[in-house]
């Protein structure tokens, strides 16, 4: 089945072939069937705002494709993108959980589908499935470890420079398992890179220009390619 | 990485976390959960746990308190809170299996609870109740952790040193 955004739509939990990939999917047959009940199959266009930071929980929004750009905004109207979420990602878990209000806001970057669960049913689900309830506590882990990550970069990074040499090191990580582990595709502006490690957009592109005259990094287009991995090492421990 | 110097604690600090002993576990979790713990005094200054270490054992603070803190490559330390009596520390690295993400250290003589992971984890495979309680802890560690990216990525944003 095709969606008007030319996704390629999974229509049932229980055919699902990426399913053991996905460290919340891969659940027993009757759980992945209790959930089928009870989850509405949805697909977003780019730009679509899933939910708001401070808004009353609905329910949780299970990343089935795209991807899901996660972030924090300032009384002031400044952004903070925490983290891009993958496919597999359960959304608005915590605030679900705990009955406050989503602590982010959740935008797709890319046309996305989504399977929303409402909030009491979630609940009622853990409640009769311990095993997806310990699937939620390492979802939950996962997402702290993200935030301490977060706190570490922002509070203890003394420069934009050494916060985008570790940005850029972690890409490089991520991508380690491709044949061109050094080159990646950019796939955020330079506004969203300066939103994730707390500069400004003409910081961001100050220092791309920066890296490039120092040969530090190749920029083709979109495609990024870091050509002195150790240069930039030394930015993040000088 | 525990002597590097400190950020000034009175940003950092924070008392968000709630109470969270167990509580209303079923008579059986409840003879269970004490079945796998033990218990020790230790004094002030005492490491329960190091950021990136690998997770052997939840920690339960029955008294006293304990700083939870990350540090940097050079050693600076930043408090992200001070835990209470009744949390349990360490929650998130010995569900996940991956290395701890904080140090916890005690700030003065605390009586804590040790429970081996293995047994915390069949602990939580056997009684529902109490992974449903470990959950919504979970969730307001997240919270927590979240208020303070808040806090520190826009105080820093606003003023970034390049």
């Amino acid at each position: 089945m095709l969606s008007p955004y030319g996704l390629e739509i999974i229509e049932s939990c229980l055919t699902c072939k990426l399913r053991e990939d996905r460290l919340f999917c891969n659940l027993s047959p009757g759980a992945v069937k209790d959930l089928e009940a009870i989850k509405y199959s949805t697909a977003y266009p780019k730009g679509a705002v899933l939910f708001v930071e401070g808004q009353a929980p609905r329910g949780v929004f299970i990343l089935c494709k795209g991807r899901t750009k996660l972030s924090i905004c300032s009384s002031d109207g400044k952004t903070l993108i925490l983290k891009i979420a993958e496919p597999g990602e359960v959304l608005g878990l915590s605030a679900t959980v705990s009955g406050k209000p989503y602590e982010l806001t959740a935008e797709t970057l890319d046309p996305c589908q989504v399977n929303f669960v409402k909030r009491e049913d979630f609940l009622r689900y853990l409640r009769d499935h311990n095993e997806v309830t310990l699937r939620v506590a390492e979802q939950l882990s996962d997402k702290y470890n993200t935030a301490c990550h977060e706190i570490r970069s922002l509070g203890l990074s003394h420069s934009a420079a050494e916060k985008l040499a570790k940005l850029l090191l972690e890409w490089s990580d991520k991508n380690g398992g491709s044949k061109t582990p050094g080159r990646m595709k950019l796939a955020l502006t330079h506004e969203e890179i300066a939103q994730m490690i707390g500069t400004s957009r003409e910081t961001v592109t100050r220092l791309f220009a920066d890296f490039k005259k120092r040969q530090i990094i190749q920029l083709k287009g979109s495609t990024l390619t870091i050509r002195n991995k150790q240069a930039l090492e030394t930015l993040v421990s000088p | 990485m525990i002597n590097g110097s400190d950020i000034p604690v009175n940003f950092f600090t924070c008392d968000v976390a709630p109470p969270r002993l167990f509580t209303h576990l079923s008579l059986e979790a409840s003879r269970d959960f004490a079945a796998i713990q033990t218990v020790q005094e230790v004094p002030r200054g005492t490491v329960l746990f190091s950021e990136g270490q690998a997770p052997t054992a939840i920690v339960m603070l029955q008294s006293g308190s304990a700083r939870l803190s990350v540090c940097s490559s050079r050693g600076e330390r930043l408090i992200l809170r001070i835990a209470k009596p009744g949390e349990l520390l360490g929650l998130s690295a010995n569900v996940s299996g991956k290395a701890h993400e904080v140090t916890a250290e005690t700030t003065i003589p605390s009586q804590i609870v040790f429970i081996k992971r293995k047994d915390f984890l069949r602990f939580l495979k056997e009684h529902s109740d109490a992974c449903m309680q470990v959950v919504q802890m979970l969730s307001n560690d997240v919270h927590a952790a979240y208020d303070r990216v808040r806090a520190i990525g826009m105080a820093r944003a606003r003023h970034v040193r390049n």
